[in-house]
């Protein structure tokens, strides 16, 4: 019998749970609104029917689209159907605020500058937490470790959007350092030009920051746990007594410990995502979360729903991505036990 | 359980500094909310005095945009936070506990299923699915708020139940109850939850701490509470009427600052408790 | 007489904790002998691992050394500088075969990643010859060379087991510590592992074993002298066939007719027939330390501590009842 590596198997459990994720979450979306009681969706067709008595032709229009694409007149099945089959085609719907743009294309817009945003800062943060938790167990018991352990501990706990607002005071109101709002300067056009980029990098910092210095102290935290019981472990004694120096055995801990905060990464970018989503508003940034905050407070669901079927198949990428690199990396996963 | 709780706690827990610091903080949090309204009877909707006082001896904490008194407002949005991170803290802890015991303790199929289920809730963000529920919700009190950060916040505590679950149903005493007939109820009522009941209460800790920063994120996106006040209510109208912008420091530093010392504060003591009841991390 | 390639003398070592002092290792002295296999053996808590780490010259904290000097092939190791015994002493004079084979091993690691980086660190060699080296040895252990290319998990147990003894004795240490080094195998690889260490002193690879084990039977089979161990103390010692026939002090008597494992789970359901548990090294019992257990206790075994008396060139016992024997 031919035998299929087990990386491969891993990787095709990996593939078939986050379509099968996916797939779940889209049930949510498409079940949430026909669910919850009152019928938002509904109850807002009613509302701008009633406005179009005032303003007849664009309302007319946008609730004739509305009604299309939610079709709520259909069975529930020929909705799912429906809703199902224009995804595939790409079709996220029309938004009523921007009517008559598509959602896709809105989406699409302002997503760049929330995920220039935060990939970079997500790696920044990961590899700066993972240095100094490891950093901290190397020095436990000392005063580095009791000195950095509740700064961790603490900056963990600080929402990414308060952080965002005392650096803004700080350093962009009454400092005046940094500008207060935006991506760039409203006076110029996105260009790649190098007064462009870099007056796109100076309105960069502080959110950046703000992402950066909270999500230190959860790596810190982790790195620092998992380092202290790797310094325990059976291999770091017996390679001690083989005569490793201190850094070559601090090494191999590093390596093994860095492992489960990779997975670590995966899981946790959701969290980021969503506090960096508010961080935006702070900022003014013109990203997704901005964009958000336009679609609720508009009460625009189709743009509600849109962007948050953009965010996730992004986030479940950017999670396959990163267990694929993880069983690459151990070769616990990447090299078959064979045994006797 | 509480019984199995009070019985753990022993003089030692004090010696751990965190255990002392964080218990110090948590109370002062907790007398601002709770003995607070008794000594600063200002009314924290009603406009009280000039439009952003800066902080003064009228005004301990200045006024906001509307001339409403802003620590009356902390005082009560202490209080709603408290109260929606309990509720919603709960609200996960049981739904965690009842997911985590019976996949562990039941095995197979019905394990493989719930896990699959705790692994996708806890692959799609949580904050991201309290937002998509909360926007379709015109009113929202803060019982509802607290559901919809509870049904949403759960799976790492089923999860850490079921490895528990797991490691102790296999030991002498559950063999034992098996033997005498017990069903599987009284066995998991009487021998696994006493067992896992100090880190059943870490996890509340830390399910609190968590809830109650998820709020103030529902809050500040718009979607928190229509009903009361929270610190995360006080930080969304101070970030819509840019407070931050116009220097009025006083309207979004003590909430958000109070928000943290309580959820830093809440972590540190699942930490100091976990120490306690796990001494190999202190390394010996 | 010839010179002993380890003596330890007066050797004491304590593990400071918050409850108080833990005297683990409380003067002991030991000698093992050039071309030889010592056997310490005791029931675990006894203080054996942490007499290997005083006699590998591996103290940290909380372990503290009290008292005492150890004579290794004509070096002092105590005393001098952790760097220098890393240099000088392990991997080189003596290695150890760990208890937990299992896990000894990096597990993200090609075990032939270890091997240079252990050679290394003493020696400046290229790969090609640390490879060489490495396939010479594996060779005459009857390994797979193969083995070296994989990682930790791909090997079976008992292979994880051989493999690290051929690890540690790459560098031909003239002494080589042996913990527990059949309690995890299956009886078949057991004895596969034993034969290999005993061919490996017939070939000089190494000079001599210190075998460190919870079971004095095992001993029988490959010691030539024997140390007791029980409480932080050694409570007899000797030429390991005189031991066997006439063990003197009861707790030797006792270990030598017991079924003893080491976890405290079996302990509970009975399998011991030594009754008692070891005594808390924080508060040892006073007199003599084995007295609570002792079906021999006398009145001065609970007033006065019995001191190891040498009965003659080669046998000693601490217990009142042989003291004033001579034995042959």
């Amino acid at each position: 019998m031919a035998t299929i590596s087990p990386f491969i198997i891993y990787i095709l459990r990996k593939i078939v749970f986050i379509v099968a994720t996916f797939f779940i979450f889209l049930l949510i979306i498409f079940a949430l609104p026909r669910a919850i009681p009152g019928n938002p969706v509904a109850a807002l067709l009613t509302q701008i029917f009633q406005q179009a008595q005032a303003n007849p032709d664009t309302v007319k229009a946008v609730y004739r689209k509305f009604l299309e694409e939610f079709g709520l007149t259909k069975p529930l099945h020929e909705q799912l159907f429906d809703f199902l089959s224009r995804l595939m085609m790409g079709d996220l719907g029309t938004s009523i605020a921007f009517y008559p743009r598509k959602v896709a294309e809105l989406v699409a817009s302002y997503l760049p500058w929330t995920l220039g945003l935060l990939i970079p800062a997500i790696l920044v943060a990961w590899a700066l937490g993972n240095l100094l938790g490891a950093w901290a167990a190397y020095r436990r018991r000392t005063k580095v470790d009791n000195a950095l352990l509740p700064v961790f501990l603490v900056l963990s706990q600080v929402p990414y959007y308060w952080l965002a607002m005392i650096l803004l005071y700080v350093l962009a109101v009454t400092a005046r350092v940094f500008p207060v709002a935006g991506a760039y300067p409203p006076s110029m056009s996105p260009s790649l030009t190098p007064a462009f980029v870099l007056a796109m990098l100076h309105h960069y910092t502080l959110p950046f920051l703000s992402i950066v210095i909270v999500a230190i102290g959860g790596w810190a935290i982790g790195m620092r746990v998992l380092v202290i019981y790797e310094l325990r472990s059976d291999y770091v004694e017996y390679s001690e007594l083989l005569g490793l120096s201190d850094k070559r055995i601090l090494g191999y801990v590093f390596r093994n410990s860095i492992l489960p905060q990779v997975t670590g990464l995966a899981l946790s970018m959701g969290t980021v995502m969503g506090g960096a989503l508010i961080t935006e508003l702070v900022f003014s940034y013109p990203g997704t979360g901005y964009l958000l905050f336009r679609a609720l407070s508009t009460l625009d669901y189709p743009l509600i729903q849109g962007t948050f079927i953009i965010l996730v198949s992004t986030l479940l990428a950017a999670n396959l991505i990163v267990d694929i690199l993880y069983a690459y990396i151990d070769p616990r996963i990447r090299v078959s036990y064979v045994g006797e | 359980m509480l019984s199995g709780i009070s019985k753990l706690i022993k003089p030692e827990l004090f010696m751990i500094k965190k255990f002392d610091a964080s218990l110090g903080v948590l109370f002062a949090v907790f007398a601002l909310g709770f003995i607070g309204p008794l000594l600063y009877q200002v009314q924290p909707t009603a406009v009280a005095g000039p439009l952003e006082a800066p902080p003064s001896r009228q005004f301990p904490l200045g006024t906001d945009a509307y001339g409403k008194d802003v620590l009356a407002q902390l005082i009560a949005g202490v209080r709603g936070s408290l109260q929606i991170g309990a509720t919603a803290a709960a609200i996960s802890l049981l739904i965690g506990v009842i997911v985590g015991l019976i996949a562990g303790y039941k095995g197979k199929l019905v394990d493989n299923l719930l896990m699959m289920l705790t692994d996708i809730v806890l692959l799609l963000p949580s904050i991201l699915l309290m937002i998509l529920i909360a926007a379709y919700f015109k009113w929202r009190d803060p019982l509802l708020v607290s559901i919809i950060i509870g049904v949403t916040s759960w799976p790492w505590v089923a999860r850490a139940v079921r490895s528990q679950t797991l490691s102790l149903k296999n030991r002498e005493f559950v063999n034992l109850s098996k033997m005498a007939g017990l069903s599987d109820f009284q066995i998991v009522i009487r021998d696994i939850l006493p067992n896992i009941a100090s880190y059943i209460f870490m996890a509340y800790v830390l399910l609190m701490s968590g809830a109650m920063i998820a709020e103030t994120g529902l809050s500040m996106i718009g979607l928190g509470t229509t009903q009361g006040l929270t610190l995360g209510n006080i930080l969304f109208w101070a970030q819509v009427l840019e407070a931050v912008r116009r220097g009025l420091w006083w309207w979004f530093i003590p909430p958000g600052a109070t928000l943290v010392a309580l959820a830093a504060s809440l972590l540190m003591l699942a930490t100091a408790l976990d120490e306690y009841f796990n001494p190999k991390l202190r390394g010996s | 007489m010839p010179e002993p390639l380890l003596l330890g003398l007066d050797l004491r070592a304590s593990y400071r904790l918050r409850l108080g002092e833990v005297k683990a290792v409380d003067g002991v002295d030991i000698e093992i002998p050039r071309d030889s296999i010592v056997g310490l053996a005791g029931e675990s808590g006894c203080g054996k691992s942490t007499l290997i780490n005083v006699l590998l010259a591996n103290i940290r904290p909380p372990l503290v050394l009290k008292s005492g000097r150890i004579l290794l092939d004509g070096l002092e190791i105590l005393g001098i500088s952790r760097e220098e015994v890393r240099k000088k002493v392990w991997g080189v004079k003596v290695s150890i075969v760990p208890q937990s084979a299992l896990n000894a091993l990096n597990p993200t690691k090609r075990i032939i990643e270890l091997v240079k980086d252990a050679i290394r660190q003493h020696t400046p060699a290229s790969d090609q010859e640390i490879i060489s080296l490495c396939k010479r040895r594996f060779e005459e252990l009857n390994l797979p060379f193969d083995s070296v290319y994989k990682y930790p998990h791909e090997l079976s147990g008992g292979m994880r087991q051989r493999v690290i003894i051929a690890i540690s004795t790459l560098l031909n240490p003239r002494l080589l510590v042996v913990d527990e080094p059949t309690s995890a195998l299956d009886v078949s690889t057991q004895k596969q592992v034993l034969k290999m260490m005993v061919d490996m002193k017939k070939e000089g690879i190494i000079d001599s074993i210190l075998f460190v084990t919870h079971e004095l039977p095992v001993l029988r089979q490959v010691a030539s002298h024997i140390y007791i161990m029980y409480a932080g103390k050694i409570v007899e010692y000797g030429p390991a066939d005189s031991v066997f026939f006439r063990p003197l002090h009861p707790y030797t008597k006792a270990l030598m007719y017991s079924v003893m494992t080491p976890e405290p789970e079996s302990r509970a359901r009975g399998l011991v027939t030594i009754p008692g548990e070891p005594p808390s090294l924080l508060m040892p019992p006073q007199g003599c330390r084995f007295h609570p257990r002792c079906p021999y206790v006398m009145d001065v075994c609970k007033k006065s501590e019995p001191r190891l008396v040498p009965l003659s060139d080669e046998r000693g016992v601490a217990c009142f009842l042989h003291h004033g024997e001579s034995v042959n």
